[in-house]
């Protein structure tokens, strides 16, 4: 069985206060696509990003990681398959140090602590922060903050990257770095953003939402051509 | 409020510290048992921690008065998070700024957490706060509620840190004239609490109503009332312990000065034995007693004081010698990486 | 600079300093030597200054041990004075029996014990600021947890602090912005104050809502798992510190080396 893409099948979502943020969507993300989520504030993109991790579940239709269906039995495996790398990396690091935030998913997976402590190694060297390991989150810099917050998922082993505004706040290199970074995983991934220069180099396919429904879902290159699209999201 | 460690006595601190250990113990039971059904209480925990920091640095001014404060902010955890873990935020936050911000005592940790923490949250809230709000959470009755609260609250603490300064023996102070000058001082202190944390309820429970411990607690209505009952025995029981700890303590304290002195004692005069069989060693450790407690409690004479403070700068010019080239490297290290 | 920067300042400097240097002591070695040094310098009795005074050598030599200049902590000290001195002001007022004379001036009980207050102050001032130089805050939770303080508390403790800096900035900010738009005080009226901190209330329940899930993302079930770092462990060194410093400390507790000087006399 593979975990390795994402289904979601007419998913709706309605918040308790009513808000209707997702009316219909369906997609299908396949085994080491990398892809972009566009759209504009506002339009659907977190809660469908929640909705992946189940952090929240449909209130009509369904998302299935692999085979498994998302609900609250199957979330375990869930959050195993899919690593959540949220917008803000102070929110995603909040243990003292660097290494305890890499262990914390490992831990809670109550795996043995050598294969813990291989994981924090591996998913430290994957992005490239291998040195920080000691350090608190309060003595990094932005850039080595939102690759750390990376390696706190990779740690996990997951198979699917769910990653929201990797880019926001970065400045020149550190954008660079980290799209390097992108670049070598193999993981099938899921890019909420606005950058579409990164949009352009990493994602061969981009879905749009707006208002809660999918309104594109093809080549980038196509949809960012379409001036249909670009008004969509706001740009002309 | 913030009670240094130079105003309290090792007995007093010692008392104080168990009976917070206690609480704090009960608390954490408490809180451990949310912690399984709904786990957001741990990130809830900690940064409503950092942001009562936060806010106690920013003053506001007390209306009618040129004067301005800050909140300690347990009513308003409390009002939010429940007692106990309102308690034991607070409580950690006292912790840090005794650790990071050399604010308050590292002994006296036990006196500020229940003057400042158990007081607010364990006494004036669900006694008072609670019950006001039960029924109506109405910003008028909000403000009304904290303003009783906390003035309760901060004045029962108040009350608290003059008996502990009075037990420690620190101040020559009567306690009559100490209680009417601290009670007097935090009357517009706990005002200015209560006027602040009601300032803050009434703006937040407008947008969010369901953030309240109340309205939690009445969306979950169930019977409680057994473990509120066995909680309040081990409340009591440690309650007990603390005092009779103390009066021990204190007993001790206050008729033997001195723990060696106390031993020698019972050694030379409880025994007929020491003294027939081995009267030199208890004519011995008689002069040793002498020369250790000529005036057990107040210097009689200039010399002692002169000879310890020449004493003290002597070695600390040594030590100020023999680092000075040292204590460099490991700071240049840290800089370095 | 006000309080809001000063406690930011403070918080950054402190980070950096324990960036990844071990500490010169076993945090908790350092912390039972506080605790004992504390306990026994505290139940000196008020009125004997000459035994107190002896004290003050502790800090000095602890100082000098973990590398950290006295000076500067001495200075930090002083920052207590005025707070305990307010409370010991009493004693000389209130308490006038006479304790001994120096040639004609008579010196009261009372401002014996004004200045033990004020040595006592100082000196557990001094203590607290080198048993935090030389552990850093983590250390100390870590230190503590090691010595059976249940995770409840030091985990509380290490987010709390984990998220001081954060928050505080952010309060850094909302205030900025306030006064950026013409509130030029330094307090705010009550009503004003209650909104502005309202916010920031709010924004810490938003971002606690954030955490929660980024750790429910990560598998989180209600226990943060301790993760077995390579921690200070305890060596010889360490060891011939704790030994030697309590040892010191009780032996000035029950010996008064004041006598000698009296014997002198």
């Amino acid at each position: 069985m593979s975990h390795h893409y994402i289904r979601f099948t007419d998913v709706h979502f309605s918040y308790p206060d009513g808000f209707e943020a997702l009316r219909g969507v369906s997609f299908l993300l396949t085994h080491g696509e990398r892809v972009a989520l566009l759209g504009r504030n506002g339009a659907g993109k977190s809660t469908l990003l929640l909705l992946t991790n189940g952090l929240l579940l449909p209130s009509r239709g369904e998302v299935n990681i692999g085979d498994v269906p998302v609900g609250k039995k199957t979330l375990p495996i869930v959050r195993q398959s899919v690593g959540m790398v949220f917008q803000n990396p102070d929110d995603q690091l909040f243990m003292p140090t660097v290494e305890e935030d890499v262990a914390f998913g490992p831990l809670n997976m109550k795996l043995p602590p050598e294969e813990v402590e291989r994981r924090v190694g591996m998913a430290l060297d994957a992005v490239g922060a291998s040195d920080l390991r000691k350090r608190s989150a309060m003595q990094l810099s932005g850039g080595q903050r939102r690759r750390v917050a990376i390696a706190t998922v990779l740690s996990m082993e997951p198979s699917i990257l769910v990653l929201d505004e990797p880019t926001s706040n970065l400045d020149f290199s550190a954008r660079r770095d980290l799209i390097e970074v992108l670049k070598d995983f193999t993981h099938t991934q899921l890019i909420a953003t606005h950058d579409l220069d990164m949009v352009r180099e990493l994602c061969p396919r981009s879905i749009v939402i707006d208002k809660g429904r999918v309104v594109a879902d093809g080549e980038t290159t196509a949809i960012l051509e379409d001036q249909k699209m670009l008004e969509i999201l706001g740009i002309s | 409020m913030h009670m240094a460690d130079a105003l309290i006595s090792t007995p007093v601190a010692i008392t104080a510290g168990v009976a917070a250990a206690a609480l704090l113990g009960v608390a954490g039971y408490k809180v451990n048992r949310e912690k399984g059904v709904n786990s957001r209480i741990v990130p809830l925990m900690g940064v409503l921690g950092a942001f009562v920091f936060a806010a106690q640095m920013i003053n506001f001014s007390i209306p009618g008065t040129g004067s301005s404060g800050h909140i300690i902010g347990g009513v308003l955890l409390a009002a939010f998070l429940g007692p106990w873990a309102a308690f034991l935020t607070i409580a950690s936050v006292l912790i840090i700024q005794c650790l990071v911000f050399a604010d308050g005592g590292l002994l006296a940790l036990g006196c500020n957490i229940i003057n400042m923490g158990a007081m607010t949250t364990l006494v004036a809230y669900p006694l008072i706060f609670r019950p006001m709000t039960r029924l109506s959470q109405s910003s008028g009755r909000l403000i009304a509620a904290s303003i009783i609260a906390c003035l309760v609250g901060i004045e029962l603490g108040a009350c608290m840190v003059t008996l502990e300064t009075e037990i420690s023996g620190v101040t020559a102070l009567p306690t009559n004239s100490f209680l009417a000058l601290m009670t007097g001082i935090h009357l517009a202190i706990g005002l200015g609490e209560g006027l602040a944390t009601g300032a803050i309820l009434a703006f937040v429970v407008k947008s969010r109503p369901d953030l309240l411990a109340t309205s939690v607690e009445a969306a979950a209505a169930t019977g409680t009332t057994t473990t509120h009952r066995n909680m309040k025995g081990v409340l009591i029981g440690f309650g007990i312990a603390a005092l009779v700890l103390g009066g021990v303590l204190a007993f001790f304290a206050s008729e033997y000065p001195d723990g060696l002195e106390w031993s020698i004692e019972r050694l030379t005069g409880s025994t007929e034995l020491v003294s027939t069989h081995a009267d030199n060693v208890a004519t011995t450790l008689e002069h040793v007693q002498r020369a250790t407690s000529v005036m057990p409690d107040y210097d009689s004479s200039f010399s002692g004081i002169i000879g310890a403070v020449m004493v003290v700068i002597l070695v600390w010019s040594i030590t100020a010698l023999l680092t000075s080239g040292r204590r460099h490297k490991p700071i240049k290290a840290d800089i370095g990486q | 600079m006000t309080k809001l920067e000063k406690a930011y300042i403070t918080l950054q400097r402190m980070e950096m300093r324990h960036s990844a240097s071990p500490s010169a002591v076993s945090p908790c070695m350092a912390v039972t030597v506080s605790v004992v040094y504390l306990a026994v310098m505290l139940s000196v009795p008020m009125g004997r200054l000459s035994m107190l005074l002896w004290f003050a050598l502790y800090p000095i030599i602890a100082s000098a041990w973990c590398g950290i200049g006295f000076g500067r902590i001495f200075l930090r000290s002083l920052y207590v004075v005025p707070l305990v001195a307010l409370i010991a002001l009493f004693n000389p007022i209130c308490d006038r029996t006479v304790a001994f004379t120096i040639s004609d001036v008579a010196i009261s009980t009372g401002w014996l014990s004004f200045c033990s207050i004020i040595v006592r102050g100082l000196l557990a001032m001094q203590c607290i600021l080198i048993l935090i130089e030389t552990c850093g805050f983590v250390g100390i939770c870590r230190a503590l947890r090691h010595m059976g303080v249940p995770a409840f508390l030091t985990d509380q403790l290490q987010f709390v602090y984990r998220y001081l800096s954060v928050l505080l900035l952010e309060a850094l900010s909302m205030r900025r912005a306030r006064e950026a738009r013409g509130y030029g005080r330094k307090s705010y009226p009550i009503r004003l104050w209650g909104v502005m901190i309202g916010q920031l209330f709010l924004r810490a329940i938003d971002r606690s809502e954030r955490i929660n899930r980024a750790m429910q993302a990560r598998g989180f079930t209600g226990t943060l798992p301790a993760y077995r770092s390579d921690g200070r462990q305890l060596r010889p060194a360490d060891w011939i510190y704790g030994v030697v410093m309590c040892t010191g400390i009780v032996l000035l507790r029950i010996f008064n080396l004041s006598q000698l000087f009296t014997a002198l006399q």
